[in-house]
C-alpha cells in the first residue's frame, strides 16, 4: 500500500469513528429529548444546531451557483468542477436536514409541514422548510447521474438528462427563495436581534451572502478535491469565479455600509463592546480581506490565493450566521448558553460524515474527471 | 367582541392568588423551587407556570417601592407567534385569545424566539415536549366566565372585560388620579395593541416590560412573505429563462454562421 493510500485509509477510519460517536449522541438525544441532552433552555431556545443549519445552507449554495453557471450561462468548461461541487452541496443539504430533524423538539411530527391545511403562508419558517424539502429532492436528481452512470442504468439517466435544464432552473429559483427567506426569518425580531444586524434588508443580505459564499465553497471544494486526488485543474476557470466573488463582495460591503449610514447606526460599530468586535470581525474577515485578495491578480490566479480567499469568505459566513442566530439575539439578563457535548458531538459528526461520504463518492463514483494518466494507461 | 384584561399594579398586594388559581384551573403541577432572595417564586415563567407575579424593588427618588407585576402572555392583537408558526399551531380566537394546537406543533421553537415578551415555553424535560403558555382561559371565556386569575384576585387588580371598555376605564383612572399613575396604558398601543393592559405607578421599563413601538412586528414580515416571495420567484425564473433563451439562441446563431461559412467554403 502506498503512503497516500495509507493516509487516505487513516482519514476514513478517523472520520468513521467521529461519525459513530455523533451517531450514538444522536440516539441519546432522540431517546431523552432536548432538555437532558442539550444546554438549550427557555432563555436560549435556539443554539448550536440552528447555527449549523443557517451556516451550511448558504455553504451548500455552491451547488446552485455552479449549476447556474454551467446550465444557464452555458459555460461547458465548468462541467469538470460542477459534479464535485454539486455532490458537496447535496451532502451539505442532507446533513442540514439531519441536524434540523435533531433540533425539532417534536421531530416525530415533522411531516406536519407537508399537510396543506396546516400551512401558514405568512411564516418564513414554513417557506424555509418547504424549500429545503423540495430543493433536496432536486439535488437528488442532480446527483443521480453520477450514481446511474456507475450502475449503467440508461433509461432513468436519459430521462434526467432530458430534463436537466428544467431541474437546474427549478433548483436555482428554490435556492434564491430559501436563501433569502432564511434571512427573512429574523424580520420578526426587530426587538430581539441587535440593530447592527437587524435591517429590513436581511433577506437581500442573506441571498447575497449565499451567492458569494456558494461560489467560494465551489472554489474551495474544486481546488482541494482536485489537489487531493492529483487531478489537473485549469485555475483560469476558478479565477473567473473569484473575480465574480470580488464584485459581489464589493456590492455587499457597499450596501451594508449604506444601510448602516441610512439607519444612522454607524456609531454602533464602536459602542457595543464585544458585539461591535464580532460585527467588525465578520465584515473584515469575510468581506474586506477576500475582496482585496481577489482583486489582485496573484490572489485570483494561484491556488493558495484561491484557497485562502475562499476560506476567509466561509469563516466570515460562519461568524455572520453565529452572530445572527445566536450571539446578537438578546436573551434575558443573566442567562447563558454554551453547547452541551452532545450538541457539539452531533455537529462535528455531521460535518465528518459529509466529508466521509464526499471522499467515498469521489473515490467510487464518476464525480471527478478521469486523470489523464489513467486514461493513457487504459488505452495502451 | 375583543376581550381584554386590565392589570392595575397599584392595586396588587402580591398575594399570588392569581398564580395559584391559574395552576388549579389549568391542572399545572407545582415546581420545586429554591430561595433565590426574592418573594418572586418561581423565578421565571415556564411550561408549568403560565402566570407569575414579579417582585421588583424600584427607587424613584422618594424611597424604595416594592412593585408587584403579574406577567403572562399578552395576547397580542398581532401575535408574532401565530405569524411565525410554520404549521399554524397558534391562532387567535374571535375574543382575542392566542391559543395553541398541540397536534400541529413540530417543536421548531420559532415562536419562542420571535415573541417580544419571551412568553412561549417548552416542556424541556419531556422527550417529545409541547410548547405551553397562558391561553386566556379560553374554555372559561367560551362558557361566559372570566379567566381564573381575574376571578381569584381579591383587590380587583385584575379586571376582565371588553378591551375598548377597559382602555376607557384605564384612561379614566389616570385622569382621576394623575399622581397615582404614570401616564401610560401599557398594551394599548404596544405592537399594535395587546389584549392585556397595564397601569403602573412607576415607568414600565423599570419593571422589565420591554419598550416597544406601535408598529406590529408582524407587518414587515407578512408583507415580505405575501409580495416578496412570489416576486422573487417570478423575477428569478424570468431572468433565468431569458438568459437561457439568449445564450442558447446565440449558440445556435454561432453554429448557423459556422455552417454557412462551411457551405460557402465547400461551394467555392
Amino acid at each position: 500500500m502506498s503512503k497516500t493510500r495509507k493516509l487516505q485509509a487513516a482519514i476514513v477510519v478517523i472520520l468513521g469513528i467521529v461519525t459513530l460517536v455523533g451517531g450514538i449522541a444522536a440516539i441519546a438525544r432522540f431517546v431523552q429529548g432536548l432538555g437532558p441532552t442539550t444546554n438549550l433552555s427557555d432563555a436560549y431556545p435556539w443554539g448550536l444546531w440552528i447555527v449549523y443549519d443557517v451556516f451550511f445552507i448558504p455553504f451548500s449554495a455552491g451547488a446552485f451557483m455552479i449549476s447556474a453557471v454551467t446550465h444557464i450561462y452555458d459555460r461547458h468548461e465548468y462541467y469538470p468542477i460542477a459534479r464535485p461541487v454539486i455532490v458537496a452541496g447535496f451532502l451539505g443539504y442532507v446533513f442540514v436536514v439531519v441536524v434540523l430533524l435533531m433540533d425539532l423538539a417534536r421531530w416525530h411530527r415533522f411531516y406536519n409541514i407537508l399537510i396543506p391545511w396546516y400551512w401558514n403562508l405568512h411564516s418564513f419558517m414554513f417557506e424555509v422548510s418547504m424549500c429545503i424539502t423540495v430543493y433536496t429532492v432536486i439535488l437528488v436528481l442532480e446527483v443521480a447521474p453520477a450514481i446511474l452512470e456507475r450502475l449503467n442504468w440508461q433509461k432513468p439517466l436519459r430521462l434526467i438528462r432530458f430534463a436537466t435544464v428544467v431541474i437546474a432552473g427549478a433548483g436555482i429559483v428554490l435556492s434564491s427563495l430559501h436563501q433569502s427567506s432564511l434571512g427573512s426569518l429574523f424580520l420578526l425580531m426587530p426587538y430581539k436581534l441587535h440593530p447592527l444586524w437587524w435591517t429590513p434588508l436581511l433577506p437581500l443580505f442573506f441571498f447575497a451572502a449565499a451567492a458569494f459564499s456558494g461560489l467560494s465553497m465551489a472554489i474551495f471544494v474544486a481546488v482541494v478535491s482536485f489537489k487531493a486526488f492529483g487531478r489537473d485543474l485549469k485555475l483560469g476557470l476558478l479565477s473567473d469565479l473569484a473575480k465574480i466573488v470580488a464584485i459581489m463582495l464589493g456590492i455587499y460591503l457597499a450596501i451594508k455600509i449604506g444601510d448602516l449610514l441610512t439607519a444612522g447606526e454607524m456609531g454602533l460599530l464602536f459602542t457595543e463592546g464585544w458585539l461591535s468586535v464580532l460585527f467588525l470581525a465578520e465584515i473584515v474577515i469575510g468581506a474586506v480581506v477576500p475582496f482585496v485578495l481577489f482583486l489582485t491578480r496573484k490572489g485570483r490566479e494561484t491556488s493558495s490565493g484561491l484557497v485562502w480567499g475562499s476560506a476567509c469568505v466561509l469563516v466570515g459566513l460562519a461568524l455572520n450566521r453565529t452572530n445572527v442566530a445566536l450571539l446578537a439575539l438578546n436573551a434575558p439578563p443573566g442567562a447563558t448558553y454554551f453547547p452541551h457535548w452532545i450538541e457539539i458531538a452531533v455537529s462535528i459528526a455531521a460535518v465528518a460524515a459529509g466529508v466521509l461520504l464526499f471522499f467515498l463518492a469521489t473515490r467510487f463514483l464518476p464525480v471527478l474527471p478521469e486523470p489523464a494518466v489513467a486514461r493513457d494507461e487504459a488505452t495502451t | 367582541m375583543r376581550k381584554g384584561m386590565l392589570v392595575d399594579l397599584t392595586r396588587c398586594i402580591g398575594c399570588r392568588a392569581c398564580q395559584v388559581a391559574c395552576k388549579q384551573w389549568n391542572d399545572l403541577p407545582a415546581e420545586e423551587t429554591q430561595n433565590w432572595g426574592s418573594y418572586q417564586n418561581p423565578a421565571a415563567l415556564s411550561a408549568d407556570t403560565w402566570t407569575l407575579v414579579e417582585f421588583t424593588e424600584v427607587d424613584e427618588g422618594d424611597g424604595l417601592q416594592w412593585v408587584f407585576a403579574k406577567r403572562q402572555c399578552m395576547h397580542c392583537l398581532h401575535p408574532a407567534c401565530a405569524s411565525a408558526c410554520p404549521v399554524g399551531a397558534f391562532h387567535q380566537t374571535e375574543q382575542g385569545a392566542v391559543v395553541y394546537d398541540p397536534a400541529r406543533c413540530i417543536g421548531c421553537r420559532y415562536c419562542m424566539v420571535v415573541c417580544p415578551f419571551g412568553v412561549p415555553k417548552l416542556e424541556w424535560e419531556e422527550p417529545l415536549p409541547f410548547v405551553r403558555k397562558c391561553r386566556f382561559c379560553v374554555d372559561r371565556l367560551e362558557a361566559g366566565l372570566e379567566p381564573a386569575c381575574a376571578k381569584a384576585c381579591p383587590t380587583d387588580a385584575i379586571v376582565f372585560g371588553n378591551r375598548d371598555d377597559l382602555i376607557a376605564e384605564a384612561e379614566e383612572r389616570i385622569r382621576n388620579q394623575p399622581g397615582r399613575y404614570v401616564d401610560h396604558v401599557y398594551g394599548k398601543d404596544e405592537l399594535g395593541g395587546t389584549s392585556w393592559l397595564y397601569l403602573s405607578a412607576v415607568p414600565f421599563d423599570k419593571l422589565g416590560f420591554p419598550t416597544l413601538g406601535p408598529e406590529p412586528v408582524t407587518t414587515l414580515s407578512e408583507v415580505v412573505a405575501t409580495y416578496g416571495t412570489p416576486s422573487i420567484a417570478v423575477t428569478v425564473a424570468a431572468v433565468l429563462g431569458g438568459l437561457y433563451y439568449w445564450f442558447s439562441r446565440r449558440e445556435k446563431n454561432m453554429h448557423a454562421e459556422q455552417d454557412a461559412e462551411q457551405e460557402e467554403r465547400e461551394a467555392s
